[in-house]
């Protein structure tokens, strides 16, 4: 497919898939170099931005996120916002206030979140990169749900500005594409240092000198509690892994099982003051009864227009960071990330990467989704969390395809500012790995 | 009674503190304001060191401990003029903790910390029913001071801030209006349970809310009755504080550490920085040097510091006597004068080193001070002088009877002085102009002309 005839067809294939809750309406290509699409979380000029979330619905920032800006610059054309769970809260994006994107190996089941619309665009669409952020695993999940890969790099290495906050201290810009040599290429496009935000600016630089995966430690901890399906694929792909020379050694981790809990509560206490911003004054919803008090007019938005995962989140956040509790979970979940980034350093001192399943089981079907509790949502996060708290580069790779033809992915962790071996890695394994691309239409 | 007071000081940074709009005054409301001072998703606050490096200046000057290292917070509270629901602020590590503050020189006032924060917008009541909300003042440095409740009375409290202002003032170079863009939030107990009343502007403001809360309080009391905790605001116009609601905790405002910004290493920049001695401490010290009464001391600090600086070099080079003669007379008369004009000290100190070597006498030395403070040439005053002796001495002509009654009561020069008053149009001051009549009479009552 060339890129005027994915632009030409773009309307047809997300009213099959809805990958995009908005796309560009141009299907000239210009002199693009390549098209790309991006989570609906970073801020674009021309195009609404929601964030998946009703109560921005209108909001057309005035500014770029400097990833986008960076893509752009790059001869990048954006082609669509995509779609997400409601500011990134969920594993399924179906928690969406928006449209929620169907998986392009089964129509009936998710894509995985909460960047799903990234990972949906970039199995279906030929040549395709999609920027994805990755709070608690929503860049690993999608992509292993849709058989691509997917990459969030190391906290502070891709500038957060334009990103609508979901936990300023755990949110990561990061790349999805069904070709492993796009993790190489786009991370080095959207890195770097950027005096918009601060955090980006303490990074040393990208290093490229061919340094190999040579071997991974896989935590007891990371294979408890996975699928027959998911349980064998890991174990073929680590075989084959051996095949190509990787040393794998299996080790424990007893810190993982601390990521989960603290990982709630500093998101949500984070994201319950990100949140505080939205009130139906300055963008998105304004249209209210203005006759109210600002408290009941503010209250009438939040109560109106967030999805109850956002709410719950709110709630959640408020209490752990509340007086007489803050000390108890909020200061307590800072010190559990301590503990969890030292398990990491501990174990890749002498390994080049930690491995397990990236997810415990395959894309589940929407109406099954709808019969799973919160808790049991939040505990599918269970294996990509630990690397999102220690802020560590992770990378989910596909590596096989349960009884249903659902692709299943791994994921390797690799030490800070280490994404050089990922980017090897991915790339050696693609070489290997025979890749089912769904059936697309067109 | 226990009186503490939280003071909020404006810093006088040229953008604000976390993003690059100016902080001068806008043309037009909503016009300094920008994506991240407006709070638009997506945004981000990049720190303006500037803020840090004003934070220890003042940290400095009150004798507080600098903290080693620091960060920021998020306080979250909603309202309107708060853009992003979230004020970043510092809760845990602030700048400065465990100072004091020397009232009069004497009496301790515990510093319990001073910590620097982002100011909200302004809210503006239109009508009854609606408000319009201005983020120009979105994200204005401030600085907070908090003292411990060891202030004993409404008029104590003022005279702390106002020696505290003309500190901050000076050590910061806050712009002469200083005292608009502070703030101050005003805690006082009379029994057990304090009221704080939010946000009041001005030095006289600030005693007159405390009065009356100390008043409030006094007559619930003496009733029998209870105070609430609370907090309350002060009606400018009426003199009274009302009840907003009821005090929260600070800790209630769930506090978390600020993600997007970084922990700051203060130790190197502290060290960096050296303040400049605030006004009262100066006071105290040329007293103390010079002999001087404090009182004297205060009025040239208080009139200027450059002033006292004059004082000093005089009284090192030629004398503390030339130093109170000239010094704390005429050049101190003269020195707002000379201020307007942009006039320099400068021009005066060689003309006291012309007296004090006897090379010019005690009116020249007066005549050309004079002369110098106002920019006038020496010759245009003595022509002025002139002027001014020739109509007293035509007046006096004209009315020989005022010499006679003068003999029997002083007050007969006033007719005198009134008309000469009226006839030079203001251009000599009522002091020249009293001096001149006087002088005029009393040389006719002894025949001297």
């Amino acid at each position: 497919m060339t890129m005027k005839s994915i632009l030409s067809k773009l309307k047809e294939t997300n009213a099959k898939y809805s990958m995009f809750h908005a796309m560009t309406g141009d299907d000239d290509p210009g002199d693009s170099k390549f098209l790309f699409s991006a989570k609906d979380n970073l801020t674009s000029c021309d195009m609404e931005t929601c964030s998946g979330s009703r109560i921005l619905i209108g909001y057309r920032p005035a500014f770029d996120a400097t990833s986008i800006a960076r893509m752009r610059s790059a001869g990048g054309k954006l082609i669509g916002k995509c779609n997400m769970d409601e500011f990134g809260f969920g594993t399924f994006s179906s928690n969406s206030g928006l449209e929620i994107p169907r998986n392009p190996y089964d129509l009936e089941r998710a894509c995985g979140g909460s960047s799903g619309g990234s990972a949906c665009a970039a199995a279906v669409f030929e040549d395709h990169v999609s920027l994805g952020v990755s709070t608690g695993g929503s860049i690993c999940c999608p992509a292993s749900f849709c058989g691509v890969y997917g990459i969030a790099p190391t906290y502070g290495r891709v500038s957060r500005y334009g990103l609508i906050d979901y936990g300023n201290s755990l949110d990561k810009i990061g790349v999805i594409s069904a070709k492993a040599g796009d993790l190489r290429k786009y991370i080095h496009v959207i890195s770097g240092k950027d005096e918009k935000d601060p955090t980006s600016c303490a990074q040393p630089e990208l290093k490229d000198e061919g340094r190999k995966l040579k071997s991974v430690a896989i935590p007891k901890e990371g294979v408890e509690g996975l699928s027959k399906d998911v349980e064998k694929a890991f174990e073929e792909s680590v075989e084959a892994l051996k095949g190509m020379g990787v040393d794998v050694e299996r080790v424990e981790m007893p810190s993982l099982k601390y990521a989960m809990p603290a990982y709630y509560v500093l998101a949500t206490s984070e994201a319950s003051t990100n949140l505080a911003r939205y009130v139906g004054m300055r963008y998105g919803q304004q249209k209210g009864d203005l006759s109210l008090k600002f408290d009941d007019y503010f209250s009438s938005f939040r109560s109106e227009y967030f999805g109850s995962e956002a709410k719950r989140r709110i709630l959640l956040g408020t209490y752990t960071r509340m007086a007489g509790f803050r000390d108890r979970y909020y200061a307590k979940a800072l010190k559990v990330r301590q503990v969890v980034i030292k398990d990491y350093k501990r174990v890749l001192a002498d390994h080049d990467a930690v491995l397990a399943p990236t997810m415990p089981f395959t894309a589940p079907r929407f109406d099954d989704i709808s019969r799973m509790s919160a808790l049991d949502a939040y505990k599918a996060d269970y294996l990509t969390i630990p690397a999102n708290i220690a802020g560590t580069p992770h990378m989910s790779v596909p590596c096989g395809y349960d009884g249903n033809g659902m692709p299943i992915g791994m994921q390797f962790v690799a030490d800070h500012w280490n994404e050089e071996v990922l980017f090897d890695i991915a790339e050696r394994w693609e070489k290997g790995f025979e890749m089912r691309r769904p059936e697309v239409v067109g | 009674m226990k009186i503490g007071l939280e003071i909020h000081v404006q810093l006088p940074t040229r953008s604000k503190m976390f993003c690059s709009c100016p902080t001068t005054d806008a043309p037009a409301p909503n016009t300094h304001v920008c994506p991240t001072c407006l709070g638009m998703p997506g945004s981000r606050p990049v720190l303006n060191r500037k803020v840090l490096e004003y934070g220890i200046m003042l940290a400095k000057m009150l004798g507080c401990k600098v903290a080693d290292t620091t960060w920021f917070s998020r306080k979250t509270y909603f309202y309107p003029d708060m853009s992003k629901s979230v004020q970043i602020t510092q809760y845990d590590n602030p700048i400065g903790e465990g100072g004091v503050y020397y009232l009069n020189g004497k009496k301790p006032i515990r510093i319990t910390r001073i910590h620097v924060e982002e100011d909200p917008g302004k809210t503006k009541r239109v009508g009854d029913l609606s408000s319009l909300i201005d983020y120009n003042r979105s994200g204005i440095p401030l600085a907070e001071i908090v003292t411990e409740p060891d202030i004993a009375t409404p008029a104590e409290a003022r005279e702390f801030l106002g020696q505290l202002i003309e500190d901050i003032r000076h050590v910061i170079d806050l712009p002469g209006d200083g005292e608009r863009s502070i703030r101050c939030d005003c805690n006082i107990s009379v029994g057990k349970e304090r009221c704080e009343v939010k946000n009041v502007t001005g030095l006289k403001n600030v005693e007159r809310a405390l009065t009356f809360e100390m008043i409030r309080q006094t007559k619930i009391l003496k009733a029998g009755g209870k105070i609430d905790r609370e907090t309350r605001r002060f009606d400018e116009e009426r003199g009274v504080t009302i009840s907003v609601r009821k005090k929260e905790f600070e800790a209630d405002y769930g506090y978390i550490d600020e993600p997007d910004l970084g922990i700051y290493h203060l130790k190197e920049m502290a060290d960096a920085i050296k303040i400049k001695e605030s006004p009262q401490k100066m006071a105290l010290r040329m007293a103390h040097e010079y002999g001087i009464d404090q009182k004297a001391a205060k009025q040239l600090v208080s009139t200027s510091v450059g002033l006292a600086e004059t004082f000093e070099s005089v009284a090192k080079e030629m004398g503390v006597q030339n130093a109170v003669k000239w010094v704390s007379g005429p050049v101190s008369a003269g020195w707002k004068a000379m201020e307007a004009r942009g006039g320099s000290p400068d021009e005066v100190v060689p003309i006291i080193r012309r007296f004090a070597s006897g090379e010019i006498t005690d009116t020249e030395c007066a005549l050309e001070i004079k002369c110098a403070m106002t920019g006038e040439s020496a010759e245009a005053a003595a022509a002025a002088s002139g002027d001014l002796e020739k109509i007293v001495s035509e007046y006096l002509d004209q009315n020989p009877g005022i010499v006679a009654d003068y003999a029997k009561n002083d007050k007969a020069a006033n007719k005198a002085i009134g008309y000469v008053m009226r006839q030079s149009g203001g251009r000599f001051s009522s002091a020249e102009v009293v001096e001149a009549v006087r002088k005029a009479i009393e040389s006719r009552m002894r025949g001297l002309v």
